[in-house]
Order: C-alpha cells, then sequence, then structure tokens
C-alpha cells in the first residue's frame, strides 16, 4: 500500500535518457507534474471505470486517482497484488490503492519507470474496470512476462479493456 | 429513473423473473427490526462498503448465504425496506439457479431488477433482484 518512492537518482537518470535519447513530446505533461484519474459509477453500479482509461505521462510524473463515485481501487497488475498477471515494467514497483470508499479520497503514485503500466479496480476487474499509463515514449513492446501457472489469469473483460499503447501516445488521454 | 429502464432487454431478467415468481415469502423467519439478528451481519462490517449504501440503504447478511443472500436493508430510520438477493451472472451462464432462498416475512410492494458491475462482498458482475417492502417513493428516496 505504500505509493511509489521517487527515488531522486532513477528519475534524474530517466529524465537524462529522455532528453539524450528519445524524442520527447512536446505535448506531454512535464516531469513533477500531476494527472488525474477519476474513479466513476453511474448510480446503479450498473457502469464502472477509470477516466481516462489510458493516459501517456512523462517519467516522474504523479498519477492521482480520485473516487468519485461507487467503491473502487487502483491496483497494478503485478503478482504482489493477489497473484495478477505481471504488466508493469521489470524494475517499477506496484501498487495497491486499497478501497476507496468516501468521494474525494485519492492515492497517488508517482511513475519514474518509462513503459506501460496496466493497472485494476479489484471489486471490477471481472466487469473489465482495467485502465494503462504510457510513461514516456515507449521504444519497445512492453514488458509482460508469459503467463506463469501461479498468476491468476487476466479475465476475458479486463482483456479486452486496454487501449493500444499507440492510441494512447497518439491522444495522451483515452476516454 | 424511468421505472422501465430497471428492465434492460437481457433474457437475464426473464430468468430473473421467473426465478422471483418461484420464491416462496415464507423462508426462515427474517426480523423487521432495526437490525437482525445472528447470523446475520452489518454488511459494512464484513467487507468495505459505506454503512449506508446509496439506493440500497443499510445491508445486512448471513455470511454463509453469500453471495445470493438474501440480504436484509434498512433505511436511516431503522425501518427494513427490502429484501435483496445478489445473483451472479456466471452462474445464470453456466444455466444454474436458486432454489428455497430465504425472504423476510413481509408485504411486496414492488421489485426491482438492477444490473451491478460488482462491488467489495460480489466483486463480479450481478444482478440485484430487490423486492421493495416499501414503496417506489420511499425506495427512490434512499438513493441519497
Ligand atoms: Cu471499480
Amino acid at each position: 500500500m505504500t505509493p511509489v518512492r521517487l527515488d531522486r537518482r532513477r528519475f534524474l537518470e530517466v529524465g537524462a535518457l529522455s532528453l539524450a535519447g528519445l524524442r520527447v513530446l512536446p505535448s506531454l505533461r512535464r516531469a513533477g507534474e500531476e494527472v488525474v484519474v477519476r474513479l466513476r459509477a453511474d448510480p446503479a453500479g450498473s457502469r464502472v471505470w477509470f477516466e481516462p482509461r489510458g493516459v501517456a505521462i512523462l517519467p516522474g510524473t504523479r498519477i492521482r486517482w480520485e473516487l468519485e463515485a461507487g467503491v473502487h481501487t487502483s491496483t497494478a497488475y503485478h503478482p504482489d497484488n493477489a497473484r495478477a498477471p505481471w504488466r508493469i515494467p521489470a524494475t517499477a514497483t506496484p501498487w495497491d490503492s486499497g478501497y476507496l470508499l468516501e468521494p474525494g479520497r485519492s492515492f497517488s503514485v508517482t511513475l519514474t519507470v518509462p513503459g506501460v503500466y496496466d493497472y485494476y479496480c479489484a471489486p471490477h476487474e471481472a466487469a473489465g474496470m482495467v485502465g494503462r499509463i504510457v510513461v514516456g515514449e515507449p521504444g519497445a513492446p512492453p514488458y509482460f512476462p508469459a503467463a506463469r501457472p501461479e498468476w491468476r489469469p487476466l479475465p476475458q473483460a479486463a482483456a479486452h479493456g486496454f487501449p493500444e499503447v499507440a492510441t494512447i501516445v497518439r491522444h495522451r488521454a483515452i476516454r | 429513473m424511468p421505472f422501465n429502464a430497471r428492465f434492460t432487454i437481457r433474457p437475464i431478467t426473464l430468468a430473473a423473473a421467473v426465478l422471483l415468481a418461484s420464491l416462496s415469502l415464507d423462508g426462515t423467519a427474517l426480523a423487521q427490526e432495526a437490525s437482525p439478528a445472528a447470523p446475520f451481519q452489518k454488511v459494512s462490517a464484513l467487507v468495505p462498503l459505506p454503512d449506508f449504501v446509496p439506493g440500497l440503504g443499510i445491508l445486512y447478511v448471513d455470511p454463509g448465504t453469500l453471495p445470493a443472500g438474501p440480504f436484509l436493508a434498512y433505511g436511516r430510520d431503522g425501518r427494513l425496506v427490502s429484501t435483496v438477493y445478489m445473483l451472479p451472472l456466471a452462474t445464470f451462464e453456466r444455466h444454474e439457479g436458486w432454489a428455497g432462498l430465504s425472504a423476510a416475512k413481509a408485504a411486496v410492494d414492488h421489485v426491482d431488477v438492477v444490473y451491478n458491475a460488482g462491488h467489495p462482498g460480489v466483486a463480479e458482475p450481478h444482478y440485484h433482484v430487490i423486492l421493495w417492502h416499501v414503496s417506489r417513493e420511499a425506495a427512490a428516496a434512499l438513493a441519497r
């Protein structure tokens, strides 16, 4: 449940790397800024979603999930979280907000390792409530290791819920 | 929400209606007081849910009957408002059903069948079948 710590040294390395080696998208929010993802639900609880469900950020940007309605979590796809499949960069730290119950409550992490991060809402994963964050400009396909028997499988609705990486990079935020 | 909107065109709704018709309301005696006796427990003490769930009220369940229930819902004034069953879609898809579900010994005013994407306790898509023991107006007042 501990938020990802901003490792200053790694942050600086990543910053230098992105300036030297990668084409930095000028329209991306600057590192150190904050991006808000809202956790939403209709009054009946029939429809639940992250908004935006796909977002592109620079390394070092803080992501804050804010509860608007319903009961949700933001939980990284990582075996440390209820044997979930691994769908974040290899060296990134997984997160789990725990249940957010009261509207206005929020949870933040700062993502410093470039790559693709997939996450889900624990009570709504089976309903397809998932999100994707692209940190930096991925030059390679996301690092997602092949499924292992000790990890639980991805529910079908969740597997269909992730926007394409290229689409997220192009539009910065996908609703 | 217009009343008709609660009844989606899914075939599941029909199945739920048939199921309802077969339910006996003379099941286990379930209390109408402000809180039912053991083995019923407050849902908010069992799973991370608010005490008062908007649209439903204060929920109690016998954990041994999860996920279907019955859940007993009470208003803020301590009055029994509904008996709720939470029926996972997956059970319908396996063409399975439920029999002999208990219900509160209270008159049923009207019934809602509402799709729910999931919540702590029943973390999968399911239908709430709600036997309202109060008027539509009183039920609507529970929205907030
Ligand atoms: Cu959710």
